[in-house]
């Protein structure tokens, strides 16, 4: 890294673009950016990450890069839109970081509203795409419903979580570390930090040139993180109250397969009752119960084992 | 996962041996069972590395099973300054003495040369010039083999494996002749039996590989029959290689997915089952009832175990990037 982060002499905005396999995007979209924020915005940088692309991205990039304007960073190989989009954060120095996607189909002109909105005292702003150019079926429904689950599951209300526009305060970033695809859950992730957010409409462009990286095969992946994303929101400062919570549901079927049971016994007597299934299922309930608190303990112990090297090497830096 | 990156030619090709004017060749020997006499090993990979530069240096690490080094080594070491020996104190294999080797070494480049004759020593030139045109790790391919049908069928019967769970398209990871600037050997993360894979975790970090065939020693067509517990072993490397390579950064992806099928299956059963019952059926001498209790168990004991690898991820994330950068403007 040429600088540290968070730089005082740094520009005012940092305008971060993953781009992968997008060469013919590459100068359309530095010359609609640069257009859109000239004489708007007094001191801004563009970088362009390119994501380990096969095509010729990396040589239109460093063709249209500027010493101090336009940086391009080259990823070694290809590790999708969030750690592209880390590598970007990493490198920004600017105090407010916007986020872009590199197809053009959002529009730069939307920047300047954005960045007014974060002014008025929020941490995120994201944009909300207006009549989305993409597929109903494909993109659009499938879409809609991530958007509720995430809304419903995280009592974030973002209503477009997939729009890449989106502006961060620095501050907020260097406490932000995605991995995996979290792009989608910035928002949600973002509150779970105690950031406030805020949506704006902005426009949405058809592709012109390439085409989407995206399908629908991502659908169950997106379920599953989703699972994960609720529990690290609500419980990564304190697992084992989480996995008590959980364990609370196997020990009340446990319960609830007992008192059966004690029903059946005292209404046929004990020689009639059946000895198998209301007993055996109340003692599998219980070992399950049993197995949940456990892993909580696991994962207290991991939390606590982590925390141990982050304090550390925290008192070390102080030292210096 | 793309195959080795097709060399780009350097831009000013130097003399063979001008580029590696500044660089110290450090050869690493890790000792663990097998072995030839190492003093030969010693006479033949010197002898081919000082065709192409003075700057190197040999670094010897005996694993604890193998017992002390050899008094010739010793004797050898202590007249020639360019000669290290490490032992272990107990038997942490191959992986760690390479470790400990690259930790111990002090050169730019990293030359992991086995403690027997796999190919013509010769064949370290064409690692290097590998290098020199820009790869970052170059590993050796025995071919031509000369061993016998058996050696060939169980190799690749391991690399048909390895290519069927983690893609990558090497052809004789079992060859430890290899060579790798040092920055790449300190970034890889090697344990366990991980040193055999070297070429396919350095391409998954985005380095450039190169694999390049050389002729097989006539020494190492021997055929090898190794001991059950050690295919068990290989078997678990291919697995372990697996994951890491899908799902080290979504660990519910895996144990969600097996666990909510399981889960599922089980009760997709019980539920049947309780219709029965609700009919008026008797369940309780069902073994279907064990089976789908059972499964019921089994998805919510996998889906725990992926809850919590995705909290040690989680907590992980500050503190490692899941990108690294080749060049910026």
């Amino acid at each position: 890294m040429e600088r540290p982060c968070g730089d005082p002499s740094g520009p005012e905005l940092s305008v971060v673009i993953p781009m992968y396999n997008e060469a013919a995007n590459v100068a359309p979209l530095v010359r609609s950016i640069c257009a859109a924020l000239v004489g708007r915005v007094a001191d801004f940088e563009l970088l362009l990450v390119d994501d380990g692309s096969s095509d010729d991205t990396w040589a239109n990039i460093r063709s249209v890069a500027t010493p101090s304007r336009v940086r391009g960073i080259r990823l070694a190989q290809n590790v999708g839109q969030t750690a592209a989009m880390m590598a970007g954060f990493d490198h920004a120095r600017g105090a407010v970081v916007c986020s872009l996607d590199g197809d053009l189909q959002n529009d730069p002109r939307d920047i300047p509203g954005v960045l007014e909105k974060l002014q008025e005292g929020y941490d995120v702003v994201c944009g909300w795409r207006q009549r989305r150019k993409d597929g109903l079926l494909l993109r659009r429904v499938p879409s809609w419903c991530a958007n509720r689950l995430i809304a419903w599951l995280t009592g974030v209300p973002v209503r477009d979580n997939g729009c890449s526009l989106k502006a961060y305060r620095r501050d907020l970033l260097q406490h932000l570390a995605l991995y995996a695809d979290q792009h989608r859950f910035i928002p949600a992730l973002a509150a779970s930090m105690g950031a406030r957010i805020a949506e704006v409409p902005v426009r949405h462009h058809a592709r012109l040139f390439g085409k989407s990286k995206y399908g629908l095969s991502r659908t169950v992946k997106v379920l599953v993180d989703l699972i994960t994303l609720k529990m690290i929101t609500a419980f990564h400062a304190r697992p084992f109250v989480g996995f008590c919570v959980t364990a609370l549901v196997p020990l009340g079927l446990a319960a609830s397969f007992g008192l059966a049971w004690l029903v059946a016994l005292m209404q046929f007597g004990p020689a009639k009752a059946n000895a198998l299934v209301l007993p055996g299922a109340a003692l599998l309930w219980v070992g399950t119960a049993f197995y949940i608190l456990m892993l909580g303990l696991v994962a207290h112990v991991a939390l606590h084992g982590e925390r141990e090297t982050t304090q550390g090497t925290r008192s070390v830096r102080e030292l210096v | 996962m793309p195959g080795p990156a097709a060399l780009v030619p350097h831009a000013d090709p130097r003399l063979p041996r001008e580029w590696l004017a500044h660089e110290t060749i450090s050869l690493i020997v890790p000792v663990v069972r097998r072995t030839d006499d190492l003093t030969a090993i010693h006479d033949s990979f010197a002898a081919a590395v000082s065709t192409v530069t003075r700057r190197y240096e040999f670094v010897f690490v005996f694993d604890g099973g193998f017992g002390p080094p050899p008094d010739a080594l010793l004797a050898r070491s202590r007249e020639d300054c360019r000669i290290r020996i490490l032992s272990f104190a107990h038997a942490f294999g191959e992986t760690a003495a390479l470790q400990a080797g690259i930790a111990a070494s002090r050169g730019t480049i990293l030359l992991t040369v086995p403690p027997y004759f796999q190919v013509q020593p010769q064949g370290v030139r064409q690692l290097l010039d590998a290098l020199r045109d820009g790869a970052e790790v170059a590993v050796a391919r025995r071919s031509p083999r000369r061993d016998g049908w058996f050696n060939r069928l169980q190799s690749s019967a391991f690399h048909v494996l390895v290519r069927g769970v983690s893609g990558g398209c090497f052809h004789d990871m079992g060859c430890g002749l290899r060579v790798l600037r040092r920055e790449v050997a300190e970034s890889l993360q090697l344990y366990g039996d991980l040193h055999r894979f070297i070429p396919l975790l350095a391409l998954r970090e985005g380095y450039r590989v190169a694999e390049i065939p050389l002729a097989q020693h006539p020494a190492d067509a021997r055929p090898r029959v190794y001991q059950p517990g050690i295919y068990v072993r290989r078997l678990l490397d291919i697995m372990t290689v697996f994951f890491l390579a899908k799902f080290t950064e979504k660990p519910l992806r895996f144990f969600g997915l097996l666990g909510s099928t399981l889960l599922g299956t089980g009760g997709l059963i019980t539920l049947a089952l309780l219709l029965q019952r609700l009919e008026g059926i008797g369940i309780a001498n069902r073994p279907l009832l064990l089976l789908g209790v059972l499964l019921l168990s089994l998805g919510i004991q996998l889906l725990g175990l992926g809850l919590v690898g995705e909290i040690i991820v989680y907590l992980r994330a500050p503190h490692r990037r899941g990108y690294r950068v080749r060049e910026t403007t």
